[in-house]
């Protein structure tokens, strides 16, 4: 089963056709995760606003996506919004946004929360407004803060992105089912797709692993 | 007479049941210098967080430079620019350089423009003596430095009056001497300061008045000679006695 010489000739011979697959994969992921850190850093403000109302909604919304599973939410945003004119990747792209941004939201909560109470008073007693407060002061420490998690998150997002395929998109792991079935040789496509996977999230952890070192200027 | 810069009329703040002021009044004038003095509890740090509302008073009455403040009304942020504050953590910003942490405000508070406000930085660094450590991150400070890093950076507002809380509580005893020493040059030049401190020492040579705080309210106040040599109070003297 794992004959090693046949892997890696499939593996050649199918570079192409997963190329284009990895292509959409990332986009998928690159775009899912921008919009899901904006969506994660206004829940997390709403949290931790002291405005009830906006308490209320983040709460509500972090409950749903916590709540329920991944594919329902694909699935929900795929048939919803494809009524409106909107692609499967747009779809897709927006579902993983929601879904990430929840988990998001609590990681920056937490990141906020943690700076000191003292960094905000310091801001505040030089005149600053509370929004530039948290802009200037608060937010670049959190963020620093937030990165091992953030980076986490991300990864999660790059292999939940798989979960796509349900609703046919033609990202990595689709490419490695359609042709598993095609060939019948679905054992070998899906220790390549893994491959592809593997690879991807340490070239991911790397590079989170650079930005964390580029952002401790100072500790 | 001098002017007067803060007053405070029949002041009152709670923390839910605990009532930590209860009817502080309270006068300072400019250049003077006034140091409060009392038992940890007395309400000291609580008394001048209301005087730049980091707490919001639950009564009475602030009046800066002689207008009175209604937090509801007013804005705060710039009543806070006229009102230093120097705090017991320093509360350094460590993502920033020193000089970073002193521009900050001048340049995003004040708009006030870049090249114009780092010299006027880097002259505040001088003055606390720390020219040289413009380009360094707080983390690679003493204690006594970054206190004087955070005075450079209240000063860079160009506050008419100064609060300390408890500015050398948390240094190691060898680095408070040169935060005091740019504490009392800082009096000398004439600014207002209101200053909660455990140094005896500074009060007595520096201070104008005394306040001695005990259970939320002011129990004896006067110049440093009087409180400290002929305390009317017999609480005041048990607490002075406790620890000189």
């Amino acid at each position: 089963m794992f004959d090693i010489a046949h892997i890696l000739e499939v593996l050649i011979e199918s570079y192409p056709l997963f190329m284009k697959g990895l292509w959409i994969t990332l986009k998928l992921t690159i775009v899912s995760i921008l919009i899901g850190t904006g969506i994660g850093l206004i829940f997390a403000l709403f949290k931790i606003s002291g405005i009830k109302i906006l308490n209320w909604i983040a709460n509500i919304y972090i409950a749903l996506i916590r709540g329920t599973p991944l594919i329902v939410q694909i699935f929900i945003f795929y048939f919803g919004l494809a009524e409106l004119g909107i692609s499967a990747f747009w779809s897709a792209a927006f579902g993983l946004a929601m879904h990430n941004g929840a988990y998001i939201a609590e990681i920056f909560r937490g990141s906020i929360q943690s700076v000191d109470k003292g960094q905000t008073e310091a801001g505040r007693s030089l005149g600053m407004t509370y929004g530039l407060t948290m802009r200037r002061i608060i937010l670049p420490q959190a963020f620093r803060r937030a990165l091992p998690p953030l980076g986490n998150q991300f990864i999660i997002g790059l292999k939940d992105s798989s979960l796509a395929s349900f609703i046919a998109l033609s990202e990595l792991f689709s490419i490695a089912t359609t042709q598993g079935s095609r060939t019948f040789d679905e054992m070998t496509y899906l220790i390549i797709v893994g491959l592809y996977y593997l690879v991807l999230v340490l070239l991911f952890t790397l590079l989170v692993n650079l930005l964390e070192k580029k952002l401790s200027a100072g500790e | 007479m001098k002017k007067e810069m803060i007053r405070l009329e029949n002041l009152k703040k709670s923390f839910g049941e605990l009532e930590v002021l209860k009817e502080v009044h309270l006068e300072v004038h400019e250049s003077d210098v006034v140091v409060l003095i009392g038992a940890s509890g007395s309400g000291k740090s609580t008394l001048l967080r209301c005087i730049n509302f980091l707490e919001i008073k639950n009564g009475g009455k602030i009046f800066i430079e002689g207008e009175e403040v209604d937090p509801k009304t007013h804005n705060l942020n710039e009543v806070r620019q006229k009102v230093g504050m120097v705090f017991q953590h320093f509360n350094l910003f460590p993502h920033k350089t020193v000089l970073e942490n002193v521009m900050e405000a001048p340049v995003r508070v004040k708009n006030q423009n870049k090249a114009e406000a780092q010299k006027e930085a880097q002259a505040l660094l001088d003055k606390v003596g720390l020219a040289d450590k413009a380009n360094v991150y707080p983390a690679k400070l003493s204690g006594g430095q970054k206190q004087r890093v955070a005075i450079a950076r209240a000063l860079a507002m160009k506050p008419d009056i100064m609060l300390f809380d408890e500015p050398t509580s948390a240094l190691d005893p060898e680095l408070v001497g040169e935060v005091l020493a740019t504490m009392k040059e800082l009096a000398q030049e004439g600014m207002t300061m209101v200053v909660v401190t455990h140094e005896m020492g500074f009060a007595k040579e520096v201070a104008d008045e005394v306040v001695y705080m005990h259970d939320g309210q002011i129990r004896e106040k006067g110049k440093p000679d009087e409180l400290f040599n002929h305390p009317k109070e017999e609480r005041t003297k048990n607490f002075l006695s406790s620890i000189l």
